[in-house]
């Protein structure tokens, strides 16, 4: 049994789990940078998380994947109930506090969901037969917006926002019909303004501050003002480490969590930057790969899922930063600081190991109850 | 899992996958344009950002007299000041510091006031000039007083004995205008030079402010300081001024009520002494003059304030007669020989000009010597006024001298096209007669009637100058020298005839004699009546009626070297003039011999 697992684990894809521990390395690098040259108070709490982490993504990946199908749909109705209780339970602070204390990491329904979500719909498009009729549609649609519309509450923009266009794609990459997503495009944009009276005063703000930053350079457009001039005086090759005048002197807002990247441009430049996107596209062919050898539906559709999450991480927070997208409060994935965020991506990692691990296992399109 | 299902969802998926490759190619164009494109704007606001400055004040240039002498002291002063990134407790610091020292409401308000405006690093001065016992005291509370320290200024100072605050001028902090037309004078503890040679040299005295730059957090607190561009002094400036003589003159002129005199070295327009009384002390002004001293100088009939020297204006009297004969010699209307009958007055139409007393036939040295004012009524009728204004002009009456000194002011020389634009009205044959006696609309400076006498001189249109060292050369003059030289001869006599009207106040010692021309000019004319009643001086009116006394002259005979104006305001007559201007060029030629 142990050498079976042993065997497993010496067949995972180790290029994917390399380049995962370096860009997370890079990160604990400009923490200690952030924190004027101390592995206190951020790198030691996030080498011990992403050692945990570490743990629980391999765990996740050794199990047969026929279990994780088996379940999938159980794991959405325990995260979708979090998330109501979560909703209802009150202990909602003001705005950004939404959290179910695990003591060593905390977790997040709202961060649950989104692997949730990929595992309901991978296996909901392994069990159906084309053609994707409207119909058969409806179902996998619910469980995307009863989700989405419970996180707006919270309210988490970057959180909705990634729910919404991972379920799309793979809406997209399952093959509905291109016209579904003209008619779902029009409905969307039918609904902004409804979507917007659910919105915080703060939330709206940094959206309008997005169209304009400069119009309050002091105020609410500072975080992106600030950002943007660190970001650009970084130059070719940066300040060098620990040298970021804006980080180092608190111009720069942030700059543990959401505003890393920002940190990583002054000190280390555009080459520097471009170095950690590489990194991160590196880490999305890799997993391409897994998504395109991968023989059985639920796997690929897991895998596809799990990659489009972290593109978008990756996507949302850069753009964020570098004032392209309002600032919607989504980390650079592994290299924030923070705990939660990174445990969702190194689940979602797991779960595209153990799709790759059982990339060649042929699994029956069974209809199987929902649970 | 159908073939077509595969290729689709393999299709799809590279679909997904390019959109991905393209929106990661918009991450690194953005990524390029602002860190490579905009990298050196960025680069300048994050050094904007970081750094703060705090400017230098710049040590202030000295002045000298010709001899080196300084005229200006920069001396220590203390001045509690406070810096403005420590302003949070600003307001219970002051009540602290309050209790130490005697500090007005308004000193306090003030200070608040600017903190509230400034947004650098620059300090704000509470309160200057601290005495030693003050500095001590705050130096011993400095933990009580969060954001106050104790900074060493200069104060600028000046010979006392020079009552020099016509010439030298003051310093002050500039005012709120000031500030806004020139940024750099926001600079704490700058002062600006206001009136006379300080404000006259003023940007080439002030010198250049320097700054340090320290690196600021985003509270703009102080973390470290990064690097010092120190001040660089003014520049000295080295005057013509000769300091002992202008304080001896300042005192001979202090004996009248108001006056003023100046003295200038015909060989190279070096202007020796300029004075100007009542003056007043300049070291009133720098630290802020109080309310007390500022009515008494505002409210003085004397007017402390003007100086009379280059700004006040004034008919120049009989002095002109030497200006006068030379425009007639020139025009060969004279010559030395020339005789004319004085009946003691000439009537024009149905007027009749008043000469002293008959003085029967004279020529133009006796006319000069014993003032007969018949003698030009003649020869200006003669000639008319365009010559005769043309010399005026030529010799330097309403030139003004001195361009750019403060206050400088041209005086006037009447034509005829300047009556028809200012008064509307014709020329006539009694403005020329009034003009030929300088009297009328004609006005000069002491300044300008120091030029002429200078010029009449050295026969070169030379050009005062408070500045400067050496020889200069300047062009000949367009005057026959025997025509000078009879002028001159005449401008003797004035001062060492027994009927000169100079000679009961001449120079006794030998070798230093003095010669010039003494003048009146009348404040009001003397009525018919009072006339009739024989009043033909005005000595016994009112001290603003009478007239102004007037002379200008040089000295020595033999070898003329110093040329002088002196007015003295409502004397009544031209003697104490003379008897000023005699001290004076006596006095000159003694420093000259090291007496």
């Amino acid at each position: 049994m142990i050498y079976s697992q042993l065997q497993k684990l010496s067949q995972l894809n180790w290029s994917i789990i390399f380049l995962i521990i370096l860009i997370s390395a890079i990160g604990w690098g400009l923490l200690i940078s952030a924190a004027g040259g101390d592995i206190n108070p951020w790198a030691s709490k996030q080498v011990i998380r992403f050692c945990v982490g570490l743990i629980i993504m391999l765990t996740i990946a050794l199990v047969d994947l026929r279990w994780w199908l088996h379940f999938s749909y159980l794991f959405y109705g325990i995260s979708l109930v979090l998330l109501v209780g979560v909703e209802f339970s009150g202990f909602i602070g003001k705005g950004a506090e939404r959290w179910i204390d695990l003591t060593i990491i905390q977790l997040q329904p709202s961060e649950l969901m989104k692997i949730a979500l990929v595992m309901a719909l991978a296996r909901y498009f392994h069990s159906q037969t084309p053609p994707l009729t409207l119909q058969k549609l409806i179902f996998p649609a619910g469980l995307i917006l009863i989700p989405v519309v419970l996180v707006l509450r919270q309210p988490d923009l970057g959180t909705a926002m990634i729910l919404l266009m991972v379920g799309g794609g793979l809406f997209f990459v399952a093959g509905v019909r291109l016209w579904f997503f003209g008619g779902a495009i029009i409905a969307a944009g039918a609904s902004l303004p409804i979507l917007w009276t659910f919105l915080h005063d703060y939330q709206k703000d940094r959206i309008l501050t997005f169209f304009d930053p400069s119009q309050d350079a002091l105020g609410k457009g500072y975080h992106i003002t600030q950002s943007k001039i660190a970001l650009g005086s970084g130059g070719l090759w940066g300040k060098g480490f620990m040298q970021g005048t804006q980080a180092s002197l608190n111009f720069l807002p942030e700059k543990q969590t959401d505003f890393i990247f920002t940190l990583l441009c002054e000190e280390w430049g555009f080459m520097g930057g471009a170095f950690l996107i590489l990194l991160y596209v590196g880490l999305i062919v890799m997993s391409y790969r897994v998504v395109m050898t991968t023989q059985n539906s639920f796997g690929r559709f897991v895998a596809a899922g799990m990659t489009m999450t972290f593109f978008l991480y990756v996507f949302i927070n850069i753009a964020m930063v570098m004032g392209l997208l309002p600032v919607v409060g989504v980390p650079l994935p592994l290299v924030s600081y923070g705990g939660t965020a990174m445990l969702t991506l190194l689940m979602g990692f797991g779960f595209l190991l153990n799709v790759g691990l059982h990339r060649t296992l042929k699994i029956p399109r069974l209809s199987i109850g929902l649970l | 899992m159908s073939e077509r299902e595969n290729t689709q969802f393999l299709r799809r998926s590279l679909c997904i996958g390019v959109f991905q490759v393209c929106l990661i190619l918009i991450l690194l164009g953005r990524m390029y344009y602002l860190q490579i494109i905009e990298g050196p704007y960025y680069q300048l606001l994050a050094e904007g950002n970081r750094i703060a400055t705090r400017p230098l004040v710049p040590l202030r240039g000295h002045i000298y007299d010709r001899k080196g002498i300084p005229l200006s002291h920069n001396e220590t002063s203390f001045r509690v000041v406070l810096l403005t990134d420590k302003r949070d407790e600003l307001f219970d610091t002051l009540e602290t510091l309050a209790t130490l020292i005697p500090l007005t409401e308004e000193e306090k308000e003030s200070a608040l006031k600017v903190v509230r405006r400034k947004r650098g690093l620059d300090s704000v001065i509470v309160k200057d000039n601290l005495t030693w016992a003050e500095v001590s005291t705050i130096e011993l509370h400095s933990s009580d007083l969060p954001g106050l320290s104790v900074e060493v200024g200069s104060a600028r100072t000046y010979p006392e004995h020079l009552k020099g605050a016509h010439l030298l001028g003051y310093v002050s902090s500039p005012s709120e205008q000031e500030q806004e037309i020139d940024p750099l004078l926001t600079i704490p503890g700058l002062k600006v030079g206001k009136g006379g040679i300080e404000k006259n040299f003023d940007t080439r005295l002030r010198g250049t402010p320097g700054h340090s730059a320290f690196e600021v957090n985003s509270q703009r607190k102080v973390v470290r300081e990064l690097h010092q561009n120190p001040s660089l002094p003014g520049e000295d400036i080295h005057l013509t001024i000769d300091s002992e003589l202008q304080s001896y003159a300042q005192e001979v002129l202090s004996s009248h009520d108001s006056g003023a005199a100046v003295v200038i070295d015909i060989h190279n327009g070096d202007i020796l002494a300029m004075v100007s009384n009542p003056s007043f002390d300049p070291n009133l002004f720098p630290q802020g003059i109080g309310h007390k001293d500022w009515d008494e100088l505002r409210d003085n009939p004397f007017v402390p304030m003007t100086n009379k020297a280059i700004s006040g204006r004034y008919a120049p009297g009989s002095t002109v007669k030497l200006f006068v004969a030379l425009a007639a010699l020139k025009a060969g209307l004279i010559d030395k020989d020339t005789s004319i009958y004085c009946p003691g007055f000439v009537s024009v139409g149905d007027h009749k000009f008043h000469c002293m007393h008959s003085h029967g036939s004279v020529n133009v040295t006796r006319a000069i010597a014993e003032s007969c004012d018949v003698f030009f009524y003649e020869i200006g009728k003669k000639m008319g006024i365009d010559l005769m204004s043309s010399v005026f002009q030529d010799l330097g009456i309403g030139e003004g001298g001195l361009e750019g000194f403060p206050q400088v002011k041209k005086g006037l020389v009447p034509t005829k096209e300047w009556k028809q634009q200012n008064k509307h009205q014709k020329w006539t044959v009694s403005d020329t007669i009034m003009t030929s006696i300088g009297q009328g609309f004609m006005l000069s400076t002491p300044l300008e009637l120091s030029v002429t006498m200078a010029r009449l001189l050295s026969g070169k249109r030379l050009t005062p100058r408070l500045e400067g060292k050496g020889e200069t050369s300047f062009e000949d003059m367009d005057y026959d020298r025997s025509h000078l030289d009879i002028i001159l001869e005449a401008a003797q006599q004035v001062a060492n005839s027994p009927n000169g009207t100079a000679y009961r106040n001449r120079i006794f010692q030998e070798g230093y004699e003095m010669a010039g021309k003494t003048g009146t000019s009348q404040v009001r004319r003397i009525t018919m009546e009072q006339r009739k009643a024989g009043m033909t001086k005005t000595h016994h009116l009112a001290w603003k009626f009478r007239e102004h006394g007037l002379f200008v002259g040089y000295a020595p005979i033999h070898a003329p070297r110093y040329a002088i104006a002196v007015v003295i305001e409502h004397a009544g007559g031209s003697g104490s003039a003379v008897q000023v201007a005699r001290d004076i060029l006596l006095k000159a030629q003694l420093i000259e011999k090291g007496q």
